[in-house]
């Protein structure tokens, strides 16, 4: 999911290694099948349209093969765009493209009234937010402040934090303690002191966001925090999780599986979540899962939706 | 720490208004920046120095030398905070990187300036200096070196203004520095642009080049005091 984001990002900081997962992805790029299938006598309704998305979605398993492979869905032509940024955003609203990858806290969906298109057949693996911490750190007290924290999170919730900050510039540490005063989880206390924390964050808004919250609550309680924030690559963060310069991070179940497992094979909520606690290295381990999911959907216009009355990415195979 | 002023507008002229909101943060961002960019500089220097003398000294270590200090400096510096951690034995987010990357920028561009300013010195200074009785020593540091002030101080300058602005790409990999300002301003930019510290990292950046800059002409003037005797 948001793993494209930081490739793009700081695309040159993962020069060395982002070349290597690539070569992988690109030897077996085969995108002529997309454009192909889809004419003849009964245009099916993706046929007429134009899909727009980050380059690598051509090629992503969960990408334009998945859909073809889940729904029997070829869009008529894919535009690479952006990876859920403005690019794409602006290229729905003015019409460049007909559908668009995005994802599903971007505030921009609900503020255009795009329509997510939904996912039966769990195209896109579920990405729950939840706290990856060092093992040695994670005493009861932390568990249970990080454990509230998941509690209370909502995939809407968060849509309206980062409204917070991207629409109305406010300060990510000020959004996250009013957020935690408004849930009833600002209260002080000692169930964290004594703890030595350092908190890690990758540099997109949201996740900013979640790493103020674990360190204002955990604050609260007595801990002692650092925090390192904006780190462009999961390569770089990643490796000081395993390595215990960071202690604490806020991942999305089905990218940090995918990251460390490329075999991955989990789509539903609870498989992501029972397979990434099996193949996360023995010093970190995963706390509970929250029920907010930043995860990829397909989004269209309200126009395009009630033009085709799509509700599932499903409707989009129909002839029409 | 505060929400009220910054909320306000996204004006780019409503930086100071960013900056008075966030001091704390945009000091220390300031401070670690330009230690940053000074300390690799010094430490580039004295690297420099005997590497810059050999290459002035045997004459066919010249070529060879700035062919490959030339190409330190076209090592996108982004691939170096990927390349240090394992070489040197640093973790990944070690901020020991980002000195050892800009050291071996500052070294790259200072030893080329080392060997040309001793090659400033002319023959006739040296052998005067000789035959006054200087040993090749002595001469090197009181003579030649001196001399050569003026072009050494003038490559110093241009390694501490690259510095500067190198420093800041290392905010990509999550370092405090100003280059933090520029990801907040980009992250905040999603709906509609948002310039306040984006204009601030711009405005600290250049203040603090010209700072340095000129720091490194004052300590010129302070060590060839004979130019201005000349002059004058």
């Amino acid at each position: 999911m948001k793993r494209t984001t930081f490739i793009a990002g700081a695309i040159a900081a993962t020069a060395a290694l982002t070349l290597t997962a690539c070569g992988s992805d690109s030897s077996k790029s085969g995108t002529g099948s997309a454009s192909s299938s889809g004419a003849g006598s009964t245009a099916t309704i993706a046929s007429k349209l134009i899909m727009g998305g980050p380059p690598e979605f051509k090629t992503r398993p969960d990408g334009l093969p998945g859909l073809q492979k889940n729904y029997g869905v070829t869009f008529g032509k894919y535009t690479v765009t952006d990876t859920g940024g403005p690019v794409t955003v602006s290229s729905l609203k003015n019409g460049q493209i007909d559908a668009a990858d995005l994802f599903t806290t971007d505030p921009a969906i609900k503020s255009n009234g795009f329509v997510i298109l939904e996912d039966p057949k769990s195209n896109f693996a579920a990405q729950n937010i939840l706290p990856i911490i060092n093992k040695s750190k994670a005493t009861d007290g932390v568990k249970k402040i990080l454990n509230g924290i998941s509690a209370k999170l909502t995939t809407s919730g968060l849509s309206d934090l980062l409204t917070k900050v991207q629409v109305d510039k406010q300060d990510a540490d000020a959004v996250a303690k009013q957020w935690l005063s408004d849930n009833g989880l600002a209260t002080t206390g000692s169930d964290a002191s004594g703890v030595k924390l350092t908190i890690g964050s990758a540099n997109f808004p949201e996740n900013v966001i979640l790493a103020q919250i674990y360190a204002e609550a955990l604050k609260a309680q007595g801990a002692s925090i650092k925090t390192t924030l904006n780190i462009g690559s999961r390569e770089k963060y990643y490796q000081g999780l395993k390595e215990g310069s960071l202690d604490l991070f806020a991942e999305y179940t089905g990218t940090i599986l995918q990251f460390i497992d490329k075999t991955a094979k989990a789509t539903s909520p609870d498989d992501v979540y029972a397979a990434l606690q099996k193949a996360l290295p023995p010093n970190l381990i995963a706390l509970d899962k929250s029920s907010a999911q930043d995860s990829d959907a397909i989004v269209v216009t309200k126009a395009t939706a009630d033009k085709y009355s799509l509700k599932t990415i499903a409707d989009l195979a129909k002839t029409g | 720490m505060t929400v009220l002023a910054s909320s306000s507008s996204s004006s780019p002229l409503q930086f100071w208004g960013y900056f008075m909101d966030h001091r704390s943060e945009d000091l220390g961002w300031l401070w670690d920046h330009t230690w940053l960019s000074v300390l690799p500089v010094v430490i580039g220097l004295l690297i420099a120095l005997p590497l810059g003398w050999l290459a002035r000294r045997y004459r066919w270590v010249y070529p060879p030398m700035m062919s490959i200090t030339g190409l330190l400096y076209t090592i996108p510096s982004i691939a170096l905070f990927v390349l240090i951690p394992p070489i040197f034995g640093l973790g990944a987010l070690d901020p020991k990187q980002v000195p050892i990357a800009l050291t071996i920028y500052s070294v790259a561009l200072l030893v080329r300036v080392v060997a040309d300013g001793l090659a400033s010195v002319s023959d006739e200074t040296i052998q005067a200096a000789t035959a006054i009785g200087y040993k090749p020593v002595g001469r090197l540091f009181r003579v030649e070196l001196p001399i050569a002030v003026p072009v050494i101080t003038a490559g110093l300058r241009v390694a501490l203004v690259a510095n500067v602005s190198i420093v800041a790409v290392a905010g990509t990999i999550g370092m405090s520095n100003l280059g933090q300002l520029f990801t907040q301003g980009f992250q905040q930019s999603t709906p509609d642009a948002y310039y306040p510290p984006i204009v601030l990292g711009i405005v600290l950046c250049v203040l603090l080049a010209l700072v340095l800059d000129l720091s490194v002409q004052a300590l010129n003037r302070l060590l060839t005091p004979w130019r201005r005797a000349v002059r004058t």
